[in-house]
């Protein structure tokens, strides 16, 4: 029998091929081009068949036997984006006041988010960096700390100057640490005073801090509170352990936030923000301090905590859906972080590294504001930080995923 | 929470309360099966041929909807996924992330050698545990089949270290696959090496041969679509690479959280496997000109170590279950492994240790009190620190409900009231010939409230329990000798 081309159509059809080599045993093939692809594909073990001058395909077919009809692809597959809907979302917080408002300057906002993640949607603000500054000279911070600000811990106006021009600084944290009774006893006065020179030495926000002792801290709270009016700083903290309708009163009489600051229970910030609200103080002037544990030294507790809250917050829950804050530089207090021991490498680099490893699992828990001290952490972390509020795509991507391999 | 109840598990056992599987009933052994503490083939009656049905519809049902891929040696695996939660407050998560290095096959055998024989020796060890890395991704930089079989002879020769098989041309992984003796993991298929690789893959797996097989793309329907493609030709041991991107890791992070997602939360059986992180990007990325700290460093590979570790670390809090890395200076590796240790800590179990007394050495009627929290982490650390400093003393751990000093100060747990708890319950005060308490540093907030409700006399000590050994040498017997003039 003589089949030509045209019987078969434009692509030949294998399978019919088959059968009538089935039928007849032979089949014998006229003016026909065929290349190796179509039949290694389409031909199951098919019998043992005969085709003149083209003996580089019987071994094609021989190969193709063996992979028993192999036409590997990637098939079209159904999937959508995982997006998940959200009934709450996240406070807007403002820090500062702007120069139109009486203010002086620099507003920074935190906040405001409408989902957990950046692909359901990108958080409206990027995460914020408040350098730590002491109103004393700190002797116990690690050298390769202190090396960044030896030249300015005499005088915190100059320190809080030094973060802001060289460090670009968005917002500073003044510890008023020599108020406490313990250590130098400085008076509330003295401490509004400093607050003052502070706040026209330089144009960003403040968080304004006590020094840990409950009975002081309310009193120094205040005292700067009221120096700063209008400024919206952050007053940290309200705990449960001091005055915190003081510190509440303060921030409501002077127009402050309060930092709602408890240990790792999400029931516990919640009755603390309970507390406060119905204090008086207006929700939208809360951020949440759940309590950050140092890498290596519970972080694993704070993630719990934060991502609860975050979680929360989100779903709708109007007592706990605050921006949070961390107090990062509690990793540099891990002996990872500062020792000098030879056999952990060079406290350089081991020490930001700390601070920044703990910092970024913060931010992706939740927290929106945080407390850091090493230049180098600070820079690293906001860099991650912003990444958070770019929309999917909208950084071009120019490297090659497997350059590794041959590099 | 897991998805399924332990009632839905209890009505698929035998129910005739046997025991023989170590547990009291049926109802117990459902539970401990739900939390993944036991194996459905503990029960001999699940076993029996009348049972067939039940247990596999039951290990369907606990099978985990992101499947758990191994590679490396029978007694020496990297075992990958394995999860049922999105957040680890919800159950735990399960199979820390291996942690593999690179060699490349350019390198000379001596230093293939070094380097896989350094990998396997990694050692750091934190709160009595040795945390260690686990895996070399064998890179075929030269692209030479012959190379990339030497490398993996020189590295199996050496070590019994897992091995990843890392090359883009289907001929060089197969002649490489067949030296290797372990199971290998392969990186990767790709949209264009794909048809050619599974069909190699498929011969392979015909003969025998076993291995774990990474798909990459940077698109996730094509990473599904060769899932589905894979699972039909019965290769089922598959690790998805979503592409790791230095310029903004952010999208990487994204993609790892959607194909979690899918996987958990829309229950899509084709994304329920584990998902590879490749910090090593971001490590090239750095030397290749991207220095974003050169305000305050300039070594490129310093750098490149501190942004690989921050990219390393995001992933582990993104449910990264392998990464591969290249810098091994130990300050870099610190945090990674700290970090996984953290994650992976099962919420389950409680953090804290009894509190007490533990008499540290042989102590005396003259030996010191120190006051620590019960936190294990804290405890433990203590304890290694007082044995390697050879400190002999009493230890008391209080009940802080597993806080860490500073956090139980702030908390208001390490305080008088549970100190003067403390001293009662151990009667310590029968031991000792002296009434002082040594403080870690970070208590010194809270020493006066202490003396006054124990009347105890408090000595802070040091910031760091590293620090006592050579603390107690220096100060002990003026404090105690002190404290009789002043109490004689």
């Amino acid at each position: 029998m003589i089949y030509n081309d045209r019987f078969f159509g434009d692509s030949m059809d294998l399978d019919a091929l088959i059968k009538i080599v089935e039928k007849v045993g032979k089949v014998e093939i006229d003016n026909i081009e065929i290349t190796a692809d179509e039949l290694v594909i389409n031909i199951p073990s098919a019998p043992p068949m005969v085709i003149p001058q083209t003996p580089a395909l019987k071994e094609t077919l021989v190969e193709a036997g063996l992979n028993k009809e192999l036409k590997i692809e990637i098939p079209e597959v159904d999937w959508e984006t995982p997006i998940n809907e959200y009934k709450g979302h996240i406070r807007e917080i403002q820090f500062g006041k702007p120069k139109s408002e009486g203010g002086r300057g620099k507003v920074v906002k935190i906040g405001g988010q409408r989902a957990l993640y950046r692909f359901e949607e990108p958080q409206p603000n990027a995460p914020v960096v408040t350098f730590d500054i002491f109103d004393m000279p700190m002797p116990g911070l690690p050298k390769n700390v202190r090396q960044y600000f030896e030249d300015v811990m005499q005088d915190p106006t100059e320190w809080a100057k030094k973060c802001v021009k060289e460090y670009g600084a968005d917002m500073i944290t003044i510890h008023h640490i020599s108020t406490n009774p313990k250590i130098k006893d400085t008076s509330a006065r003295d401490a509004a005073k400093l607050m003052e020179d502070l706040l026209q030495a330089v144009d960003v926000p403040f968080v304004i801090g006590g020094s840990g002792d409950p009975k002081k801290d309310p009193i120094v709270l205040e005292a700067c509170a009221e120096v700063a009016e209008g400024e919206r700083c952050l007053l940290a903290s309200a705990n449960l352990d001091l005055d915190y309708k003081k510190v509440a009163d303060a921030a409501m009489k002077y127009d402050h936030n309060v930092l709602s600051w408890t240990i790792m229970d999400p029931n516990m910030a919640k009755d603390l923000n309970r507390r406060l609200i119905s204090h008086g103080l207006d929700a939208d002037k809360i951020v949440m301090d759940p309590t950050t544990c140092a890498l290596g030294y519970g972080i694993e507790f704070s993630i719990n905590a934060m991502t609860r809250l975050r979680i929360a917050g989100l779903k709708g829950d109007e007592l706990v859906n605050m921006p949070m804050s961390s107090g990062t530089t509690n990793a540099i207090g891990a002996r990872e972080a500062w020792m000098v021991n030879p056999k952990w490498g060079d406290r350089t680099y081991r020490l930001p590294l700390w601070e920044i490893s703990t910092g970024l699992t913060m931010l992706l828990s939740g927290v929106d504001i945080f407390m850091m001290l090493h230049p180098v952490s600070i820079s690293v972390l906001k860099e991650l930080g912003k990444t958070l509020i770019t929309k999917p795509g909208e950084v071009k991507i120019n490297t090659d995923n497997y350059e590794w391999i041959r590099a | 929470m897991a998805k399924v109840s332990a009632m839905d598990i209890y009505k698929l056992l035998p129910k005739t309360n046997c025991k023989k599987c170590g547990e009291s009933s049926c109802m117990a052994f459902a539970t401990k099966l739900q939390n993944k503490k036991a194996m459905v083939e503990q029960c001999p009656i699940m076993n029996t041929p009348k049972f067939e049905k039940n247990k596999k519809k039951l290990i369907e049902m606990l099978s985990p909807p992101v499947k758990e891929v191994w590679f490396g040696y029978s007694d020496k695996k990297c075992v990958m996924g394995g999860d049922e939660v999105m957040y680890r407050y919800e159950l735990s998560f399960f199979n820390q992330t291996p942690l593999g290095i690179d060699i490349s096959d350019n390198l000379p055998e001596e230093e293939i050698k070094n380097r896989a024989k350094y990998v396997e020796d990694f050692v750091f060890e934190r709160t009595g545990e040795k945390l260690k890395l686990d895996f070399v991704a064998i890179r075929n930089a030269s692209n030479d089949p012959e190379k990339f079989k030497k490398a993996v002879e020189v590295v199996q020769g050496t070590t019994k270290l897992p091995i990843a098989l890392c090359s883009l041309n289907p001929d060089n992984i197969e002649k490489a696959l067949d030296v290797v003796k372990s199971k290998p993991m392969i990186y990767t298929a790709t949209k264009d090496n794909f048809a050619e690789l599974l069909k190699m893959l498929i011969a392979k797996k015909e003969a025998g041969k076993e291995f774990a097989l990474v798909l990459s793309s940077d698109d996730i329907k094509t990473l599904k679509g060769m899932t589905k493609e894979c699972v039909k030709y019965g290769i089922e041991d598959l690790v998805l690479d979503p592409h790791t991107t230095p310029e903004n890791i952010a999208e990487t992070l994204d993609k790892f959280v959607m194909i979690r997602r899918s996987a958990i939360e829309k229950e899509d059986k084709l994304l329920g496997y584990p998902i590879l992180g490749l910090p090593i990007n971001t490590y090239m990325y750095v030397l290749n000109g991207n220095n974003p700290i050169n305000q305050f460093i300039e070594e490129p590979d310093k750098v490149a170590g501190i942004m690989e570790a921050r990219t390393a670390n995001a992933m582990l809090n993104r449910y990264a279950d392998a990464i591969i890395l290249h810098g091994t200076e130990i300050w870099e590796l610190m945090p990674i492994l700290t970090l996984r240790q953290a994650i992976f800590t099962d919420p389950r179990k409680p953090q804290a240790v009894e509190p007490g007394l533990y008499p540290i050495g042989n102590p005396d009627e003259n030996s010191p009190v120190i006051m620590t929290t019960n936190f294990s982490l804290t405890f433990y650390t203590v304890t290694g620190d007082f044995e390697k400093d050879n400190v002999t003393c009493w230890l008391l751990s209080m009940d802080t409900e597993g806080k860490a000093v500073d956090v139980a100060v702030a908390g208001g747990q390490y305080c008088g009231e549970n100190a003067k708890k403390l001293i009662e319950e151990t009667k310590i005060g029968e031991k000792v010939n002296h009434r002082i308490i040594i403080l870690p540093g970070l208590a010194a907030p809270v020493r006066g409230d202490i003396e006054e409700k124990t009347g105890w006399t408090c000595v802070v000590g040091t910031r760091d329990s590293s620090q006592v050994g050579e603390f107690l040498k220096k100060n002990w017997e003026k404090i105690l000798n002190d404290w009789k003039s002043k109490n004689a």
